[in-house]
């Protein structure tokens, strides 16, 4: 198992160095120059060049030749990209170019917003979605199953921009009951010991603040649980069908056991893989950033800042931000696998 | 009178029966369930009006503009005060909504279709050759070939950082000294790669010595590296690990992310839009047709194929491509719903149709603006045709893996 572990950790490596070299890459050939984007259009020449040298975008992107034919060795790496490793490699991520916040720093305060704003969505979308599966499956072909079918394909189907306007629309604008645009009122005081806005208000006893939370979480967080909730009533119902064809929940409908304890502890317990699977996947996904609902909602998550930053050409905003987001995302899935290997004793790794 | 048998009867049958196909039985079988027939007709309908809008109902977005009429309601019949019938509604420009979100759907569905269409054949093309040369050994001359390609990719950056090309060359020709000399230490690894690293090192670095000694030790070493890969035996399932790496890398980042990313760097546009989505859905699509390719690559007729002697080629598009089609076609029409839907979200960020073309995205992302002046029509309907589009065609791809295999269920 440790070995495995180690394996996959080891074989991460190349694949984010590439995704280190794909997202440098991509931001370089974005047209437009930081230095110019920071200091206007009409910005002297020679300010302009200042800039670009204090923020290293002068030299080449990965191998300098010029350097190499005078002799300097040292020079030929000196490059862009090979300065980002570097940094990197030391743990540092640079700070905004347009805002001069180290992103170490941001990410402190951001991060924390999106994982809230993931974790609330993914539980409100295993609580509602594990059981209409079941209820689904149990049932199967009655009201309740047609409602829970169609209900989770319009789910799937959801735009959630769509939806997170529709529920603006309602809430804040027509009835004028929650509101939008941050993720508590500014009237009132937290002490953030954890930027988790939840936990820091429970911390601190500040009820006020928590329901101020819990309002301002509200939209966002049914906008993002729509579709995982979809998706895993969706898992649920067909992993649930497969199961109860099988001979053992005969067998323990002809004991005589309640049928609740047959649906929950013989028929579930066994289903669960797949649900495991699409779970762990989902929060991957949600975790990585909700761009779309992010910027909906005005919510200060990753998902926001990495977009405004790719707009504005905040080279090392979007840098530190995507490698994040793709280690989570890698992160999440190495669990799930792992995850395996516990709740189904017969898939040994080695 | 002889007294016919059941058996008879049935060899009867059999005799007179039409012939039947593997593709003529999926398609009676989808139009047999309720669902999927709504969803055939819904697609075509949808199709239908917006081929229909775009080739027979004029439509000029740009002299599209009454102010007169900002911000109406809907309605169904003319009054005085809107001379019109507007069925969504008017937007802030006076634009008739429902004439907007009929010549939109032009726009979106061809966007979906174009982008399921790059990510299909790329994709697919790429999971096809990765999940068949995972468990094919190449040919001896194939390995050549590629053991040459490996050879001038990367010699091409020693002779770069020389200034001298013909190393590409030179290395090309040391990939394929590998292949034939195949038996070299051949038991002994190590020694061969520092043979082969040995040759590496002297190739590039010598003609290096020309320019600088710097640049010499450079391309030395860079050498030594190359010798060293190519000592490797470069066979299939190297390029299927390849493959799949550079699918993994893709796969990593969030796909509306990597769309923005890419869009940004294109431009702002419906075609860059395609591009974006199409580039996005790659590594899906490799790694579905991989997996489905190294299932039907264990069946019993692809071994018969080759024990009589049929060519890799056509093995591969004669017999494992059309065995594993039905994964794909059910992938494609989901993803189509996929694709509308990361097309809508393109379009409502601003980086989809240039306004003021319609697209359902933009004209959603229009309407977002002046949310607070209450005009819910602006946002329900183009809304409401995403999602009905998106939901269709989720519902033909449920359709569809019923009808071409029952056993795949999701």
């Amino acid at each position: 198992m440790t070995r495995y572990i180690i394996r996959r950790l080891l074989g991460l490596i190349p694949t984010l160095l590439g995704v280190t070299i794909v997202i440098f890459l991509l931001m370089r050939l974005i047209p437009g120059d930081p230095a110019v984007a920071m200091l206007g259009e009409h910005a002297a020449k020679d300010n302009v060049e200042r800039i670009r040298e204090q923020l290293g975008l002068n030299r080449p992107l990965f191998l300098d030749k010029e350097a190499l034919e005078q002799g300097d060795v040292q020079g030929f790496f000196d490059s862009q990209y090979i300065r980002y490793l570097g940094r990197l490699m030391r743990g540092d991520l640079g700070a905004s170019i347009h805002r001069r916040i180290p992103i170490a720093n941001e990410l402190k305060q951001r991060f924390p917003a999106t994982a809230e704003l993931a974790m609330c969505s993914m539980i409100l979308a295993v609580i509602v979605g594990v059981p209409a599966g079941i209820i689904s499956a149990a049932r199967r072909n009655s009201i309740w199953d047609a409602i829970s079918t169609i209900s989770s394909l319009i789910g799937v189907s959801m735009p959630i921009f769509w939806l997170g306007l529709m529920l603006m629309m309602l809430f804040a604008v027509t009835w004028d009951w929650l509101p939008i645009g941050s993720r508590l009122d500014h009237s009132i005081e937290l002490d953030n010991k954890t930027n988790f806005f939840i936990i820091d208000s429970i911390l601190s006893g500040n009820w006020e603040a928590l329901w101020d939370v819990f309002k301002h979480l509200f939209m966002p967080v049914v906008a993002l649980a729509t579709i995982p909730m979809a998706i895993i009533a969706r898992m649920t119902r067909s992993s649930m069908l497969d199961v109860l064809q099988e001979d053992y929940v005969r067998t323990a409908h002809a004991k005589g056991l309640r049928e609740r304890v047959v649906l929950l502890r013989h028929a579930l317990k066994n289903a669960f893989l797949p649900i495991i699977t699409i779970i762990g996947l989902q929060t991957g996904s949600l975790l990585a950033g909700a761009i779309l609902t992010e910027t909906i909602f005005a919510w200060p998550g990753i998902g926001k800042w990495v977009y405004d930053a790719i707009l504005a050409r905040d080279y090392p905003v979007v840098q530190g931000g995507t490698l994040l987001i793709a280690l989570v995302f890698v992160a999440v899935n190495l669990l799930v696998d792992i995850s395996y290997a516990f709740l189904d004793p017969r898939i040994q790794y080695e | 009178m002889t007294e016919t048998t059941r058996e008879q009867t049935i060899l009867a049958d059999l005799a007179v029966r039409e012939h039947r196909s593997l593709w003529g039985d999926a398609w009676r079988r989808l139009i047999s369930g309720n669902t999927s027939r709504i969803g055939i007709a819904i697609v075509v309908f949808f199709i239908l009006t917006a081929v229909l809008a775009h080739f027979f109902w004029e439509y000029n977005p740009r002299i599209d503009l009454d102010y007169s009429l900002k911000l109406k309601p809907p309605n169904l019949q003319k009054t005085e005060e809107i001379p019109s019938i507007h069925p969504f509604g008017t937007d802030k420009l006076g634009r008739d909504i429902f004439r907007r979100v009929v010549h939109g759907g032009w726009n979106s569905l061809r966007v979906g279709l174009v982008a399921v269409g790059i990510s299909l054949s790329i994709g697919g093309l790429f999971g096809l050759l990765a999940g068949f040369y995972e468990s094919m050994p190449l040919g001896r001359t194939s390995r050549a070939v590629l053991s040459g390609l490996v050879g001038l990719g990367l010699g091409a950056l020693s002779g770069w950082v020389a200034g001298q090309s013909f190393q590409a060359g030179l290395f090309c020709a040391l990939g394929v000294a590998t292949v034939v000399l195949d038996d070299v230490l051949a038991d002994k690894p190590p020694l061969r790669m520092l043979l082969f690293g040995g040759v590496g090192l002297l190739l590039g670095g010598a003609p290096a010595l020309l320019v600088s000694s710097a640049t010499a030790a450079i391309c030395a070493v860079c050498g030594l590296f190359i010798g060293a890969v190519v000592a490797f035996k470069l066979d299939g399932p190297l390029i299927s690990t390849i493959i799949m790496r550079i699918m993994d890398i893709i796969l990593v980042f969030p796909g509306i992310l990597l769309a923005i990313a890419i869009v940004a760097m294109l431009g702002p546009g419906l075609d860059k839009g395609m591009i974006a989505i199409g580039v996005v859905g790659i590594p899906v699509y490799a790694r579905l047709v991989r997996a489905s390719v190294l299932s039907v690559i264990q069946e019993e007729y692809i071994t018969a194929a080759l024990s009589v002697g049929v060519g890799q080629g056509r093995i591969l598009f004669r017999h494992i491509l059309p065995n594993s089609l039905s994964p794909v076609i059910v992938q494609s029409t989901m993803g189509l719903a996929g694709a509308i839907l990361s097309a809508a979200a393109l379009g409502f960020l601003g980086l989809g149709a240039i306004p003021p073309e319609p697209e359902w995205g933009s004209i959603l992302g229009d309407s977002y603006k002046y949310m607070t002046t209450g005009a819910w029509w602006a946002m329900l309907f183009p809304g409401l045709a995403i999602m009905l589009s998106v939901l269709v065609f989720n519902l033909l791809g449920d359709g569809l893996r019923d009808a071409l295999d029952p056993k795949l269920r999701v």
